[in-house]
């Protein structure tokens, strides 16, 4: 190393040091520290006990609310990244037209997103209200006695799966980004080969937006398994009805705020990092099989 | 040069911000001013929001403008995060001086070791004598042989009724249901459905919160021993009527013989899902959707501000057939000191100035916080004060108290949770998930578990 590298490396790591400092003392201190108390009773205000794989144990073999809560949260998993996918994928091919004005369009579909979590689940609130919501409001004009939606043990996770394609926005003008990167040429070639516009889509845009749907599908994984403020804001932070909207997170939170079982919370925190993972590991495995990069 | 002049700029950049974002050390003028007289500075957090801390603070005023030693600084910190915040500011070793909270959070935190026990300062102090206090408040606050905190405020509930739906039903508006049979059948003929929509109702247990914790006791149910520390719910025959009864106003789908005045427990959901705010014009009661419900007595003011025009009518709850006529003390809120509080002493002199009679024969501060919110008092003097009693309505409240046998909570490290676990539990009896005696054997297993838990490492933690 020249003198001027060392330099530069001393100076760097100078700029860098806040940031330095607070991922040590802010991030990766107190995730290693939450993976020792996930082996403790620890309540924050005695000192951690060592229990070893206790807590473990206890979410296993002795909590039916820890699968409930985990069942939940993959339920609403399975049904809201692939709807949002769906959803975002269609909102950008229709906001993907030379019309005039599409600045307007895309601009108001992506408005949801930037709305608060907190205010558009109270605002979602009033929309799903059984009595005088909008949605039965409107069911009511056509016939139909909606359900309870939010209010029913059966009908409150889809709810949340429907609120949750309101705010697909984000996601949307990533697949608008990956719309434009989409060559022409192949639009043209297909277009001499005869191809349709449905044959288009699935044999041309789809493999080329690939990369794009991996990246939202990962992120989406992650941002839904780790579900919170909608339903703590919705339900008071009470999973209700009948812990139909017990999410993980929620229980997690509930264990350690609630409970003060700070080492089981850990121990659920640990779970989940653990499923995000191999979730996305496995789905990081499978992209080589179905993502199509650029010039390959 | 052009290097110093860079690292000038960096260094006044990191200052600059850090300058802009310093925490201010006095949040007032008057407390720059009272930190400039040399005293000392109290941090009191309340865990009231809105007019309930401002009515706080301007007492908190009088007291700093009453000497020149102590100055309190108030903080609303509000009820859903203060025992979060608590725990970490004592975890963290920088707790506030004097924190106000549920009774049943204060016995949780002083068996965790987080209060200072009060008794030491209490000694010697006739205004805060146990026997100024109602009973259960006072005990509410107690455990291990010390006091833990300072009761300001208590509850009582009874029955509130809407004396037009009354009418509208064909019953007499001036005669409220003496018993849980009248109850019923009062509630059926005050429940209107359309289809399968519930339009009124006449009166459903859980309205507006759960409240399993107080019909346990009116059911004469025993929810935990003392003796042995550990909960007793499973197989108590109150505890089982209490949930059964509760049970009865959801029907059940498998059939059987659903009393008339059960409703679907969807459309119970669905209905309460759409009542408005508790506090606003839209509160069900004050709109009519609920005829009857279960209330305390701070609705003497809520009404007139909320529903002016609501024509209702107070009386004792009625009690379940054959059980012996008890009111319930809602847990108190109280102010404790938390241990590793910076001014102990400062602290309890404030605690003390607030919670006894001012010098020369004045009400207390407490007194006067308490009709400021209109809770009832729980020094038995402040509670009988003529302001209180002189309201009709308010005095059914505060006579419950005096007349029928009180029946309180028991003191133990997780009433919190053992409220959750029932409340939880109750609705999915309600919701024919499992049966009324099952659901009581998990609630005790759960509840015993953690008990053990806390007793094992309790001793271990130190």
């Amino acid at each position: 190393m020249t003198r001027q590298e060392k330099r530069n490396l001393r100076n760097g790591l100078l700029f860098a040091s806040p940031y330095i400092a607070g991922f040590l003392m802010f991030t990766l201190y107190p995730i290693a520290a939450s993976f020792y108390y996930s082996f403790c009773q620890y309540n924050v205000v005695r000192p951690p006990v060592w229990i070893g794989l206790e807590n473990y144990h206890a979410l296993f073999f002795e909590d039916p609310r820890f699968w409930k809560s985990l069942y939940n949260t993959l339920y609403f998993t399975g049904l809201s990244v692939p709807l949002s996918l769906a959803f975002s994928i269609g909102l950008a091919m229709l906001l993907n037209r030379k019309i005039r004005g599409m600045g307007v369009y895309r601009t108001i579909f992506f408005l949801p997103t930037i709305v608060p979590i907190v205010a558009s689940s109270v605002l979602w609130l009033w929309v799903l209200n059984p009595d005088s919501g909008l949605i039965n409001g409107m069911l009511r004009q056509i016939g139909i006695e909606g359900p309870g939606w939010i209010a029913s043990e059966h009908w409150a996770k889809p709810s949340l799966v429907l609120m949750s394609l309101w705010s697909v926005g984000g996601a949307m003008v990533i697949f608008l980004a990956g719309l434009a990167e989409v060559p022409q040429t192949l639009y043209e070639a297909a277009d001499i080969d005869g191809a349709g516009r449905w044959t288009k889509f699935r044999h041309v845009t789809l493999p080329m937006l690939t990369p794009v749907i991996l990246f939202n599908l990962v992120m989406g994984l992650i941002n839904s398994l780790q579900y919170f403020t909608q339903v703590y804001v919705m339900t008071g932070g009470k999973g209700t009805p009948v812990d139909s909207t017990m999410f993980y997170p929620l229980y997690l939170y509930r264990n350690s705020f609630y409970y003060l079982r700070m080492g089981y919370a850990s121990a659920m925190a640990w779970l989940l990092f653990l499923v995000i993972l191999a979730a996305t590991l496995a789905l990081l495995a499978s992209s080589k099989r179905w993502v199509h990069y650029h010039g390959e | 040069m052009k290097t110093i002049l860079i690292w000038a700029l960096a260094f006044g950049c990191v200052g600059g911000t850090f300058a802009l974002l310093w925490p201010r050390q006095s949040v007032s003028e008057a407390e720059r001013r009272a930190v400039e007289e040399g005293r000392v500075v109290v941090t009191y957090w309340d865990r009231h929001q809105g007019h309930e801390h401002e009515m706080r603070r301007a007492l908190i005023d009088e007291f700093n403008e009453s000497q020149n030693e102590i100055y309190v600084r108030a903080i609303s910190v509000g009820y859903n995060s203060i025992m979060e915040k608590l725990l970490t500011s004592i975890a963290g070793g920088a707790p506030p001086d004097i924190c106000s909270l549920d009774d049943i959070m204060s016995i949780q935190l002083a068996k965790q070791g987080c209060l200072m026990p009060l008794d030491p300062f209490m000694e010697g102090e006739p205004e805060l004598a146990a026997d100024k206090y109602f009973e259960f408040a006072r005990k509410a606050v107690t455990a291990d042989g010390h006091v833990w905190a300072v009761p300001t405020t208590t509850d009582a509930y009874c029955l509130l009724w809407n004396k037009a739906a009354f009418r509208a039903a064909g019953l007499d508006p001036e005669r409220p249901p003496r018993t849980f049979t009248e109850l019923h059948e009062y509630a059926e003929r005050l429940t209107i459905r359309d289809g399968n929509t519930l339009t009124q109702v006449g009166f459903i247990p859980w309205q507006p919160w759960d409240m399993s914790g107080m019909w346990s006791l009116l059911f004469g149910g025993k929810l935990y021993d003392e003796k042995t520390g550990l909960a007793v719910c499973g197989d108590d025959p109150g505890m089982l009527r209490m949930m059964r009864w509760q049970q009865s106003f959801g029907i059940d789908p498998g059939g059987g013989d659903n009393p008339p005045y059960a409703m679907d427990p969807e459309a119970i959901s669905s209905f309460t899902r759409g009542l408005g705010a508790y506090m606003s014009a839209n509160n069900p009661f004050y709109s009519g959707k609920i005829a009857m419900t279960a209330e305390g007595e701070w609705q003497v003011t809520f009404i007139p501000k909320y529903a002016p025009n609501l024509d209702w009518g107070v009386a004792p709850l009625p009690m379940p057939e054959g059980v012996e006529p008890t009111v319930m003390g809602w847990p108190c809120v109280a102010d404790g000191i938390p241990r590793g509080a910076r001014h102990p002493e400062a602290a309890w002199k404030f605690v003390k100035w607030f919670n006894t009679p001012r010098p020369g024969g004045g009400t207390s501060p407490v007194s006067d916080y308490c009709y400021a919110i209109h809770n009832i008092c729980p020094r038995k003097e402040d509670a009988v004060q003529k302001r209180f009693v002189g309201n009709p309505k308010f005095k059914v409240f505060v006579d419950e108290l005096f007349r029928r046998k009180v029946v309180s909570l028991p003191v133990m490290p997780l009433t919190q949770f053992y409220m959750e676990e029932l409340e939880r539990q109750r609705e999915r009896v309600v919701f024919r998930k499992t049966t009324a005696e099952e659901a009581l054997r998990e609630i005790e297993t759960n509840l015993n578990k953690e008990l053990v838990k806390l007793r094992r490492f309790g001793e271990a933690g130190g």
